[in-house]
């Protein structure tokens, strides 16, 4: 398998000249297995160039898309509409995500096309969309990928994926806060909020969960939205730090950890340094940390 | 009048090396009156930065006023909203003015589906914590806004409307006409021209070159003879080419503004993310 990061942002799109090595769009990552085929997780603002990619490769032809997402927060859907296969006729879209309410999936996905937002309605777009609901602890197959989703500690609900193909594996746990502090649910959430010890159990359980699935993966993408200060004066945003990331690593025997979904106000400046900083924390723990950024292309498993 | 632009990028955000100068956020217009009043057009991306410029002065305290006008809803004038941190001081008191979509919705219930909980862990507009008011106004008319006279006027973009604005204060004016695509480039619409008329400063849509144009007639968007036109009918005494197309690199833009200044005895120039310019 390979990995390339398309956007590695969170929030927002941040353009500018303090973005231009890390990258300014926001999460959209391709999975590659060795047959060709692949699965694109997330539809952040990457997913423009992404998509400008595989059409150049298709030769303008129809195409067979998969789309897993971990939620449907606007920085993770927000390239889905300029997402220029989606506008060959004969493309065939599938859609992955967790049903959080009540609505359809494909009138969540929709609504970012309504009338007053964009040009065009879904309805309207010349690929045919389908859509899937995926729930945590419900393996499903895509293709050569073997998808695990696994529950996520967010705002509203969000779930990561562990992928299986080629004989290796990544895994992509984004966006999540850590497994302590803040049970997110669905609520608007002003600041922390006093656990009840249903709370404690219900992260405590997925934290043993998402640990499980993450056993011997050989690359984790994580949310890494925040250094160790900025957590703690926004424990209740719904992201990590890499410190958090590093600890479920090494619990779970990972070999290489890849930080993910910087945040919008983070400089190339300061990305050099985390880089620096967990690439060497990392390695006192025996464990690769790569710090992602746009364009980046990693193989995954045996090289 | 000062203004500045805090982002010319249209449709979507464009980051890295070829957009620099110009810059890759998307629509939002600072305009500041020489008394120092304020006022903002459209909450694209470039509004995430003009707030942190905000937030060092009085919005950082909670005693920040702010008028906002939305040409209209698409997401790049807007997708700055949940990330624009003066809403998240209380004190702070915003007003965001605009036309309610055609599509039956009003103003403030497309917003507030735009902070839905699906979108936006904000979970709606209540969960600011300054004081919002969206107030919808019918194009056509003039809108009260403490230091600034603005007139209005809808203008025809692909299926919809947006509302065009003619912005005066100190004695001049500065005429905004984005998101807009005439009948014909060569016969502006009147309320354009009205909206136009000797305007000191004539901002105006040219998201596509020529080229593109022909392929995409109907979407919405004009190329930069159209704005030629509108300034020189309406004898604006500057034009800013804006909305910039996000294929459109530094060097691209550069040669559309070149090649416009040739044709045309109106100052052109291409509107670019940067410093306060004089009316």
């Amino acid at each position: 398998m390979q990995i390339t990061f398309w956007g590695v942002r969170g929030s927002y799109p941040v353009p500018g000249a303090a973005t231009v090595r890390y990258g300014g769009q926001t999460s959209c990552v391709e999975v590659r297995a060795a047959s060709g085929e692949c699965v694109i997780v997330d539809a952040g603002t990457g997913m423009r160039q992404l998509g400008n990619k595989l059409l150049r490769e298709s030769g303008g032809q129809p195409g067979q898309y998969h789309v897993l997402l971990s939620h449907v927060h606007w920085d993770h859907i927000q390239g889905l509409p300029f997402f220029s296969p989606a506008y060959i006729p004969g493309t065939r879209i599938s859609v992955y995500a967790l049903l959080t309410a009540a609505d359809e999936l494909n009138q969540v996905i929709g609504g970012i096309t309504r009338h007053e937002f964009f040009p065009m309605p879904l309805e309207a777009v010349p690929a045919q969309f389908d859509f899937h609901q995926v729930e945590p602890g419900v393996d499903f197959v895509v293709g050569s990928f073997h998808v695990t989703p696994i529950a996520l500690n967010h705002p509203f609900g969000s779930v990561g994926y562990r992928i299986d193909a080629d004989g290796s594996s990544v895994a992509y746990v984004a966006d999540t806060a850590p497994f302590d502090k803040v049970l997110h649910k669905q609520h608007f959430l002003a600041g922390p909020e006093p656990l009840s010890s249903d709370d404690t159990v219900a992260l405590g359980a997925m934290r043993a969960a998402l640990l499980a699935r993450l056993k011997g993966v050989d690359t984790v993408i994580y949310d890494t939205h925040f250094l160790p200060d900025e957590y703690a004066r926004f424990p209740h945003y719904g992201h990590s730090t890499p410190d958090q990331a590093l600890d479920i690593c090494v619990e779970a025997g990972v070999r290489r950890l890849v930080l993910y979904h910087h945040a919008p106000g983070h400089t190339d400046e300061q990305m050099d340094q985390v880089a620096a900083t967990y690439l060497a924390k990392g390695a006192s723990v025996g464990i690769e940390v790569l710090t992602s950024f746009e364009g980046m292309s990693l193989p995954i498993g045996a090289e | 009048m000062k203004i500045r632009f805090w982002g010319v990028r249209g449709s979507f955000a464009m980051s890295g090396r070829d957009f620099l100068r110009y810059g890759g956020n998307t629509s939002s217009i600072e305009l500041v009156s020489n008394s120092g009043q304020r006022l903002l057009v459209d909450l694209g991306t470039g509004a995430t930065e003009l707030a942190k410029h905000l937030m060092g002065a009085e919005f950082g305290k909670g005693q920040g006023k702010l008028p906002i006008l939305l040409t209209h809803t698409h997401l790049d004038h807007i997708q700055g909203l949940p990330f624009f941190t003066p809403f998240f001081i209380k004190g702070n008191e915003i007003r965001i003015m605009g036309a309610d979509p055609i599509s039956g919705l009003s103003l403030e219930a497309t917003l507030q589906n735009q902070l839905a909980p699906h979108y936006s862990p904000l979970n709606g507009l209540e969960n600011l914590a300054a004081g919002v008011t969206i107030s919808s106004f019918v194009p056509g008319g003039t809108l009260e806004v403490p230091g600034f006279v603005v007139q209005t006027a809808a203008v025809p973009h692909g299926s919809m409307w947006t509302t065009a604005f003619r912005i005066s204060a100190d004695g001049k004016t500065v005429t905004f006409l984005s998101d807009v695509e005439y009948p014909s480039v060569d016969e502006p619409l009147p309320q354009a021209l009205a909206l136009a008329q000797d305007a000191d400063l004539l901002i105006h849509d040219a998201m596509h070159s020529d080229l593109d144009y022909e392929m995409r007639r109907g979407w919405g968007h004009s190329p930069a003879r159209a704005g030629v036109v509108v300034a020189e009918r309406a004898r604006a005494k500057r034009l800013a080419l804006f909305h910039h197309s996000p294929d459109a690199t530094d060097d691209m833009i550069d040669e559309v503004v070149a090649r416009t200044s040739s044709e045309t005895s109106v100052p052109v120039f291409a509107a670019a993310e940067g410093a306060y310019l004089d009316v």
